[in-house]
């Protein structure tokens, strides 16, 4: 009864919170537990009003199915490295700006940085997949201009994914650089102060004092980013469409590649799983932030 | 700092060549992009192209921009409507019955691979009646991660001595929220609503999928939809790639110490 | 103060303008509107609304709405529609695509009964109507046979010295190296190549590894009607290997093709860097304009592998029109099916599309290439569409693409000893899924 008297009393805050609660529920958990009923049926009645159930056939043939295994471990490793390179260069990049050495342009730079971000990713990635092209793109273009060797863009594995990591991160790691930037901006300049007359040098300073006082953006950069990379699909779609030799084929793209072969039943399946997975190293990466918070 | 410059600049060029590419593509036909892909300055302005985009899928060009001017307005105004008041009622509130569950069910709508929610959204908008109708696509848009975050923070950072103070001076909840918290919470607001414009501008899945007909489509969409077998022209691609692009990347030069500051500064509260 | 206005008037605006949206809209039904789903662009369009135009002389009172969406999403949208009663009045596509909907919802129309009610259909063979049928259902009045030759660049086989297009594979080869080496747009520099093809999605390659094979007068790609495993047969093992060298050792085509689907090929074709490609009746009508290759090609039948086989066009296609069981104007849906078999709806598909069914139709107001094609005067094969016997076609298919794309990638040293291991490895394969 205790629940329902408060629900009476704070009326004004359920009425306050449900346009928000509707659409959350109607349009964005409906979906996936809808989505998630399918991963129980038999494909081939997947998508018809009266479906066979066949409970957890479908999971155990993804989990069997040497495709996933290696998607998954593609997709995992990826996304580490993607961390990474986007977190590294964001925080480069803060640092650099955030420093005095670059008093003409400082704003400009932001911006350019920043610009990709707000770009449709569907024209930006269609930009690049043509950039990459060995032999139409500018990228090769330029390189034999300045008499350097041919990039093999899409064409080789390793080069493959390497293009759609850096197309990725002139996509998003603009973001991090501003959540970096702002945080920058709110630290203890007397901190620093008393390092320099302490002695430390431009190193010492930067483990001991700035990196510390950066913990809040690296948490939420770390989060965001994981949860981002874990789920790369459109820059494949646009740019490689899984190849070559599937070195690019991630989870989510694979999933795709099921469902168009009529696989409705393992391909979300394998989207539950990678759901699941999502989850369990976003925790992960919060809690490894706020580890050792004072 | 010359170290600087010399790292900044090679930078941000490769950061902007993708536009002045895209640009370019849009009035150099096919041939002559394949010919000599570096050089940014057209042989010709060939604007024939805009006679290849003018229809798309039987829709006119113009249709989609404004689709994707009132889609994204409207959206970004109910969105950030309804984030700001659910965002208030969750600080405000933690923990009353069903509010920690929409919390955690609302970060869990961000982690699902979305891509695979064709079948399901057709089936779900069809059941709410929804299916084709541009209030469907506007409701679907308005959900947005960002922007009930941006105003999470912001809420949990009022004092709460301040809300306290009103309240025993007698005033309502709602009198709380209508005199005191709204008026303090302006600048995040056109903040968030800005961000929420940007983001919301690019976002094709939920209108492809609601869509009944290119009527409802919106500029990305459209861009998508150029990838048919019987037609698909590179420099339309492209064409269609800046007219997409620049409305945002206008409307962010513009705005753009708003944004920035915005974007940063909510979301980081030591 | 003045933002709190501004800001209160933007929330007003915006629940007027939502209410208004919602508002449902009250239009006095005069006219019965068809929808049709299709997935054949602008070009698609415009032809339905020629139909649409002709069958209101016929039938007034009806129009007829027809919408484009791409392929992929097509399967998405038509499947959904059907199992939730919200299916168009008509859906129109390849075969095999139509074949996908009817095992998804079993609800497509048996049009059977409506074909015999029609008198004139001699022009449609028992082989059409074989083809449009699955699992004795009529599922499609075929109303397209959709052509797909070999084209070479005019203007290139007279610069490198050649009298005519290459008949056998021993003449492609020669012209191939001609193309690669000896500069045939004239423009002083190497960036020509013999090819343009695709091999991205399964599709994608197999579908060409089709049209060689068909073409040089062999059936059965992959796997035939019975369930046997046909790579590894002399003569389609000759094919499958200088077809993988077409993409691997010979380098004859881009080296990005791998992650080439049509739109990229396309780019290739039309941008002028590639000799020879495949040529579909709808592309004759693009391709002979300025802004592409104007008309600067010539089709021809594919490669002749092998003397006592005579080389062809492959029917690669086969799009007809379909009625869904829970179509709003089921009756009506059916006149109209009826109705693009005759002359008038065949003529338009024939000049907007490219290709009909018809044999008695005008090609007069057609361009030269597009007469080629619309003439028919030389051979045909058709293709066998392995999707309709087996229910595991597409994943097999996937499988097999995935093998070939690494013998791209790494080319094998003995060809022959690749296929013989592939074509094992596929039988177990089709095996597993046809017991599944």
């Amino acid at each position: 009864m205790r629940g329902l008297h408060r629900v009476r009393a704070e009326g004004i805050f359920y009425l306050l919170v449900l346009p928000f609660a509707a659409l959350t529920v109607l349009f964005g958990l409906w979906p996936i537990v809808l989505s998630v009923q399918v991963s129980f049926t038999a494909s081939a009645t997947a998508l018809r009003p009266d479906p066979q159930w066949v409970g957890l056939a479908n999971y155990a043939s993804v989990l069997g199915d040497t495709l996933f295994q290696e998607s998954l471990w593609r997709t995992l490793a990826y996304t580490a490295m993607a961390v990474a390179a986007n977190l590294a260069f964001a925080l480069a990049a803060a640092l650099l700006l955030d420093s005095k050495l670059l008093p003409r342009g400082n704003m400009a730079f932001r911006l350019i940085l920043f610009l990709p971000v707000v770009t449709p990713d569907v024209a930006g990635y269609v930009v690049w997949r043509w950039l990459f092209d060995s032999s139409f793109g500018a990228v090769n273009a330029a390189l034999d201009a300045a008499g350097l060797p041919a990039f093999a863009g899409l064409t080789t594995p390793a080069t493959a994914t390497a293009s759609v990591l850096v197309a990725e991160l002139w996509h998003h790691a603009g973001f991090y650089t501003l959540i970096f930037l702002a945080n920058l901006a709110i630290r203890d300049p007397a901190l620093e102060e008393a390092a320099k007359v302490d002695g430390a040098g431009a190193w010492a300073r930067f483990r001991h004092v700035i990196l510390p006082q950066l913990r809040p953006a690296l948490v939420i950069n770390l989060v965001y980013a994981t949860i981002q990379f874990l789920k790369t699909f459109t820059v494949v779609v646009v740019m490689t469409k899984g190849g070559p030799a599937e070195s690019t084929t991630f989870v989510s793209y694979l999933a795709y590649q099921y469902f168009d072969q009529a696989r409705y039943g393992e391909a979300t399946a394998m989207a539950t799983i990678l759901f699941a997975v999502v989850i369990v190293l976003s925790l992960l990466a919060y809690a490894l932030g706020e580890r050792g918070r004072a | 700092m010359i170290l600087a410059y010399a790292v900044a600049i090679p930078v941000a060029a490769v950061f902007l060549f993708p536009y002045a590419w895209m640009l370019s593509g849009a009035f150099r036909r096919t041939r002559d992009v394949l010919a000599d892909p570096l050089r940014l300055w057209p042989e010709q302005f060939d604007l024939a192209v805009l006679a290849d985009i003018a229809r798309i899928g039987g829709a006119p060009l113009h249709g989609f921009v404004l689709n994707s001017l009132l889609y994204t307005s409207l959206a970004t105004v109910l969105g950030t409507l309804a984030a700001a008041l659910g965002a208030y009622a969750i600080t405000r509130r933690p923990r009353l019955p069903g509010f920690r569950w929409l919390r955690a069910g609302f970060l869990l709508t961000v982690m699902y691979p979305y891509m695979l929610l064709v079948v399901p959204v057709y089936i779900a908008m069809h059941k709410l009646g929804l299916l084709g109708s541009p209030l469907g696509i506007v409701l679907f848009l308005c959900l947005g991660p960002i922007q009930f975050l941006l105003f999470e923070q912001f809420f949990r950072a009022v004092p709460a001595a301040v809300i306290e103070a009103a309240t025993i001076d007698g005033a309502s909840e709602w009198q709380v929220l209508t005199r005191i918290v709204l008026p303090m919470a302006m600048p995040v607001t056109a903040t968030v609503a800005l961000i929420g414009f940007l983001l919301t501008w690019a976002q094709w899945f939920p209108v492809l999928v609601i869509s009944r007909g290119p009527e409802t489509y919106t500029l990305p969409v459209a861009l998508l939809s150029l990838n048919t077998e019987l037609g698909a022209s590179f420099q339309g691609i492209m064409a269609l790639a800046v007219l997409t692009t620049l409305p945002p990347a206008i409307l962010f030069l513009i705005a753009q110490r708003r944004v920035m500051q915005g974007m940063a500064g909510g979301a980081v509260k030591g | 103060m003045q933002e709190r206005a501004t800001r209160l008037t933007r929330r007003c605006l915006g629940f007027a303008a939502a209410a208004a949206l919602a508002a449902p809209s009250v239009v006095r039904a005069q006219v019965t509107t068809l929808t049709i789903w299709h997935d054949l662009g602008d070009n698609g369009i415009t032809w339905f609304e020629r139909m649409g135009q002709a069958f209101a002389q016929v039938r007034p009172g009806v129009a007829i709405r027809s919408q484009s969406f791409p392929t992929e999403q097509w399967f998405g949208r038509v499947i959904g529609a059907i199992n939730t009663n919200s299916a168009p009045d008509l859906i129109f596509n390849n075969y095999e695509r139509v074949i996908r909907i009817q095992s998804q919802t079993n609800r497509v129309m048996d049009l059977r009964p409506v074909l015999e009610g029609v008198r004139d259909r001699d022009f449609l063979s028992e082989q059409d109507l074989r083809v449009g049928t699955f699992r004795d259902r009529l599922i499609i009045i075929p109303t397209q046979r959709v052509q797909m030759a070999m084209g070479t660049r005019l203007s290139w086989l007279r610069r490198v010295g050649e009298s005519a297009p290459p008949d056998t594979w021993e003449d492609v080869r020669r012209v191939a190296q001609k193309f690669r080496e000896g500069d045939p747009d004239g423009n002083g520099r190497a960036d020509t190549f013999p090819f343009a093809l695709q091999a991205a999605r399964p599709r994608d390659l197999v579908h060409m590894l089709d049209l060689f094979t068909f073409g040089a007068g062999l059936t059965h790609t992959l796997i035939d009607p019975a369930g046997n495993i046909t790579i590894d047969q002399p003569e389609h093992a000759t094919v499958l290997a200088e077809f993988l060298r077409t993409y691997s050792t010979y380098r004859w085509v881009p080296p990005d093709t791998v992650n080439h689907s049509f739109t990229e090929m396309y780019q290739v074709i039309e941008g002028g860097r590639a000799g020879m490609f495949r040529v579909g009746d709808w592309n004759v009508r693009r391709w002979d304009g300025a802004n592409t290759i104007g008309g600067d090609f010539v089709s021809h039948p594919w490669p002749r592998f092998f003397p006592n086989r005579d080389n062809a066009v492959v029917i690669a296609g086969m799009r007809g029109v379909g009625v869904p069981e829970n179509a709003p104007n089921r009756a009506l849906s059916v006149e109209f099916a009826r109705f693009m078999l005759t002359r008038p709806a065949q003529q338009a598909s024939l000049e907007v599309m490219g290709s009909a069914v018809r044999k008695d139709l005008d090609v007069s107001s057609l361009s030269e290439r597009q007469q080629w094609f619309a003439r028919a005067r030389h051979r045909l094969v058709a293709y066998d569409f392995p999707e309709a016997t087996h229910a595991f076609y597409p994943e097999l298919e996937a499988g097999f693409h995935r093998r070939l794309l690494a013998a791209i990638g790494s080319p094998p040293r003995d060809h022959e000893v690749f296929i013989r291991e592939l074509a094992r490895e596929m039988r177990d394969t089709a095996r597993r899924l046809s017991r599944g």
